[in-house]
């Protein structure tokens, strides 16, 4: 076997670890916890209007630069809405911005272009569902289901 | 609870979106961590891990103009490297699978996908806290041990040193 493509390893023992052995059960015990995992939740909860509002101000800019042809723009925010969506409270906005994203990258890898309509539907429904004043996530979670199946109908078109 | 067992560690935040390094930062305070210090990209998490020597990184993919994949790899590969061995977090809104394998093969230890809860970023820490993996060193890779799971029947290809040396043993 050629000595260029042999690995060596390092074992876990031979490096500094995060934390020491003697600190890890109760580093362990307190991620589990109930009390770790409530007072997180409530710092996230304080954070929720002001994550709404830049959901909510991502979407702007989407449907912005999506209305003037930058399409490269929109479809920057639209990763952005959906990472942050779902802990803002906007589940359904979130899964249809994360619908679009991943029909754009599988668009990508089949070096293929995307369907301006099919991207329009999607950015359509990510200002409607964000926008609206409850976030109706059954509505939107429908919206979600009927454009994966669209996009999966306009990918195996691709495929041929 | 006091928060003892984290509370000495140093974290380090790559992520070019604001609202997503509060809400990180929120979550490390709640486990204790106290100093969190925060970068919007690779080059600037860089010149931080060199100077505030962190214990933990979380870090988003894409950042311009060195991006989670590149930053990742220039932890685990540069000479100028302060911690080679430092657990890198890969806190990401891309769920492709291309882009996870691209993650892993740039040596980062886990990867979250957002949107992130408490319990899936605790989750992570507990995998590095409770399952320290061995690293592997070629020339191409240095990085955790991409094998997480052992599989019965592995036939090849074997192209690590103890991989012979144990058959070597065997024999």
């Amino acid at each position: 076997m050629p000595e260029s493509q042999t690995a060596e390893v390092v074992p876990a023992d031979r490096y500094k670890p995060l934390l020491p052995k003697g600190r890890r059960e109760a580093a362990l015990a307190m991620l589990r916890s109930g009390e770790t995992l409530a007072k997180a939740g409530r710092m996230v909860a304080m954070r929720r209007a002001e994550l709404r509002d830049a959901v909510l101000d991502l979407v702007d800019q989407m449907d912005l630069t999506a209305r003037g042809g930058d399409w490269p723009a929109a479809f920057a925010a639209a990763h952005e809405i959906r990472g942050l969506a779902a802990t803002a409270g906007l589940t359904a906005t979130g899964r249809i911005a994360n619908g679009l994203c991943q029909y754009l990258d599988a668009v990508e890898m089949l070096r293929a272009v995307p369907d301006a309509a099919v991207a329009g539907l999607h950015i359509d429904a990510i200002v409607r569902s964000a926008r609206t004043e409850d976030d109706t996530a059954r509505h939107g979670n429908a919206v979600a289901e009927q454009l994966s199946a669209l996009v999966s109908r306009k990918l195996a078109e691709i495929k041929g | 609870m006091s928060g003892g067992a984290f509370e000495h560690l140093k974290a380090l935040i790559v992520e070019d979106n604001q609202h997503m390094r509060i809400l990180l930062k929120s979550l490390l305070n709640a486990l204790g961590i106290a100093a969190v210090y925060e970068a919007t990209d690779g080059e600037g998490a860089f010149a931080l891990l060199r100077d505030k020597q962190p214990d933990l990184i979380l870090s988003d993919l894409s950042m311009k103009p060195m991006d989670g994949i590149a930053f990742a790899r220039e932890v685990r590969m540069s000479k100028a490297s302060p911690n080679p061995y430092i657990p890198i977090i890969m806190v990401t809104g891309h769920t492709e699978r291309h882009r996870i394998e691209a993650a892993r093969d740039a040596g980062v230890t886990e990867v979250l996908a957002k949107p992130i809860t408490a319990g899936s970023l605790f989750q992570r820490i507990g995998e590095i806290v409770n399952r320290p993996r061995a690293f592997v060193k070629c020339t191409d890779y240095f990085g955790p041990d991409r094998r997480r799971q052992a599989t019965d029947g592995f036939a090849g290809p074997f192209r690590r040193r103890d991989d012979f040396e144990n058959d070597l043993a065997i024999r």
